[in-house]
């Protein structure tokens, strides 16, 4: 078993991980609350937005001129295809919804891996200038980059949970969470309502895409699958609660990254957000309930 | 349940496997025949050796696409981890062919029950779950087992549980049946394997586990209350598909000689999906139109130059299209489509005729319908 001093710095990168996590989480169960899709493509859609900022630098564009537009083409993207197919497929079951979005999935991964090629072998890397910045708690070294992966997941995930709570859009959401048809009756603009949780949606890929880029790896695989990673968090969750996903992204987060140090578990670590969302799902479905309700779960 | 169809109306002719068999079902048998003759007899004659691996491949996969459509097309299970299972059976069946001198076809069968076994019992506690929760989990689990054969490694001819030796020089290959060494014989070999499992697949649909199925996937209450007992069907589809899709893993082991743990990405359970939804879940020939999509086409783009990426890109238009516009898949979409076009250039040579009477259009209009009826399989 390693020392305690060898587990400090994978509590700084576990954390790190766990708080973009939690920002990838929120913004799927937002989408899955206002719409009824799980959004699998999330991964690639931030995914290609970090290869377009990588492009944008490599021609020596200002790095926060990238940056911005790696999010407003997720943002776009996702709202582009939320207005298209959002309609579309309304009536259809969750299960349907989700599937299509891996057609999303398979365009996109296609479409990088034919104008970004990784055959030369090249490593490509998205560096924010925030690596350069360290300080040191206890002894461990921190970058800025860590401390804004924690920190946005926190901001993140309250912003969220007051927002929901308190403001006329928020309320709508959660309404269109119990039940679309009532909601629209009410008077609720409903496709406005969702085509601001497909923005959000959107918004956050892209800033997931840029963080994840910098801390796991510039490639589209990685990238693309790493939403598998993050929906754990928001399964764990139950696709509900917002702060539960907060909780859960931390604790995978966490989990995965302490497996490292240990000799015998250091190879299965990726495994843990997979193996802990099973676990979750399981334990919180003991319970084989049988219902003709509309929602398909 | 799943209404990947959007409607629900799909329940396959019971009994017409004990019944007298119409003047259609002897048509359909002997169309059958003689593509399974063709495909034996004159098919590796006709390809070069290139193209028959490829072909070996489309057996293997329409195993696989087979069994992930009783699972999607028969009970309403969406399973996103078919990959993970067909690398089971691979592991199993590469393990016994070095480990022990059995027959293959023997160690094709135990492969099978092994990844039979394993998977009911993995999915055997989610199936509490349904539909979205569900094909979430058999991802989740899928993404687990491809980290765990990253570090166990396929048998390579070493010693011990995992029979994988960590020295990479002097690798033996995974033997194939002594009557099926070259390739030829082994592409012929794979599509026998492959007849066998469409059989097993068919005779469950026409007898009493399909009828159930039915039920199940149209509604999981109203099957309850007419006594199915639905757990027991639907582990009976996870095991038939498990079953079906190890010994694929088998056949894909001697197939290629050696095995190695990149060749079973997570994400390639994604792909299978998709052309098993483009092909249709519904049809037994949706799962041989999407083996051929998965196989054949990047072996002919290969020849002409294209990169594959183009098809990754082309199936992900395909699954939302399917999804949206022909949700029974080619399969069943592509023999109406080409009705109606038939109907439709009818239409356009009698108008574009001087006849005298001039054709009225009620006449030709029923043809699509029943032209659909005889061309659909």
């Amino acid at each position: 078993m390693p020392s305690w001093q060898e587990f400090q710095p994978f509590i700084v990168t576990g954390l790190a991980l766990g708080g973009v996590y939690a920002l990838s989480g929120v913004g799927l169960v937002v989408l899955y609350q206002a719409t009824g899709v799980v959004y699998l493509a999330f991964g690639a859609v931030g995914a290609t937005g970090a290869l377009i900022a990588w492009s944008l630098i490599s021609v020596s564009l200002p790095g926060w001129l990238a940056w911005l537009v790696c999010i407003a083409f997720s943002g776009a993207l996702t709202l582009g295809y939320g207005m298209v197919f959002g309609p579309l497929l309304a009536r259809r079951t969750p299960l349907v919804k989700a599937t299509a979005t891996l057609g999303l999935l398979l365009i996109l991964y296609g479409a990088m891996d034919l104008l970004w090629t990784t055959s030369g072998g090249e490593v490509r890397s998205l560096t924010l200038p925030t690596d350069a910045h360290k300080f040191s708690i206890a002894g461990v070294q921190i970058t800025y980059t860590q401390l804004i992966g924690l920190v946005i997941g926190v901001v993140i995930t309250l912003a969220t949970a007051a927002f929901l709570r308190s403001t006329k859009l928020g309320t709508a959401m959660r309404a269109m969470a119990n039940d679309r048809e009532i909601t629209a009756t009410l008077g609720v603009p409903v496709r406005r309502v969702e085509a601001a949780a497909w923005l959000g949606c959107g918004v956050l890929a892209g800033i997931a895409g840029l963080l994840l880029a910098d801390m796991v790896a510039l490639d589209a695989t990685t990238l693309t699958f790493l939403v598998i990673s993050s929906l754990a968090a928001a399964l764990i969750a139950r696709l509900r609660s917002v702060t539960l996903t907060f909780a859960a992204a931390l604790l995978v987060g966490l989990v995965q990254n302490l497996m490292v140090p240990i000799p015998s578990l250091s190879n299965y670590n990726n495994m843990a957000p997979f193996v802990l969302a099973v676990l979750a799902l399981l334990a919180l479905s003991r319970r084989s309930v049988i219902a003709l309700s509309r929602e398909e779960v | 349940m799943l209404d990947v169809a959007g409607r629900t109306a799909s329940a396959p002719q019971p009994g017409s496997l004990l019944r007298r068999p119409s003047p259609g079902a002897l048509i359909r048998t002997v169309v059958i025949v003689v593509l399974v003759l063709f495909t034996l007899l004159a098919l590796p004659q006709l390809l070069s050796l290139y193209y028959v691996d490829y072909m070996t491949q489309v057996a293997v996969y329409a195993m696989v696409a087979l069994g992930l459509g009783v699972l999607v097309g028969r009970v309403g299970l969406m399973s996103l981890g078919q990959i993970a299972v067909l690398s089971v059976g691979a592991w199993s069946a590469a393990r016994l062919l070095f480990g022990t001198s059995q027959p293959f076809p023997l160690v094709l069968v135990e492969a099978g029950l092994i990844t039979m076994v394993l998977g009911t019992v993995l999915l055997l506690p989610a199936l509490r779950l349904r539909g979205l929760y569900l094909a979430l989990i058999t991802l989740m689990l899928a993404s687990a087992v491809y980290v765990v054969l990253l570090t166990l490694n396929f048998p390579n001819g070493g010693h011990g549980f995992t029979g994988y030796n960590g020295n990479q020089i002097h690798i033996p290959p995974i033997r194939r049946p002594s009557i099926a060494t070259s390739d030829p014989a082994y592409f012929r070999y794979a599509v026998v394997v492959a007849v066998l499992m469409f059989a097993l697949v068919a005779i469950h649909i026409r007898t009493r586990p399909g009828r159930a199925w039915a039920a199940i996937r149209q509604s999981e209450p109203a099957a309850l209350a007419a006594g199915i007992n639905t757990t027991l069907y639907k582990l009976w589809a996870v095991a038939l598909a498990s079953f079906v899709t190890g010994v694929a893993g088998g056949v894909l082991a001697g197939a290629v000689h050696y095995l190695y743990s990149d060749d079973f990405p997570a994400y390639t359970s994604i792909t299978i999906l998709a052309v098993v939804l483009m092909g249709g879940a519904y049809s037994l020939w949706g799962a041989i139109v999407a083996a051929l999509l998965m196989q054949l086409l990047p072996a002919l783009l290969n020849n002409w130059g294209v990169s594959n990426d183009w098809l990754t890109i082309l199936f992900g238009i395909g699954v939302v299209f399917t999804l949206t516009t022909a949700p029974r898949g080619i399969a069943e979409q592509f023999p109406k489509d080409m009705a109606r076009l038939g109907g439709l250039l009818v239409r356009l040579v009698r108008r574009g005729k001087p006849g005298p009477a001039g054709t009225p259009e009620p006449v030709s209009a029923p043809a699509p319908a029943a032209a659909s009826e005889a061309e659909a399989p």
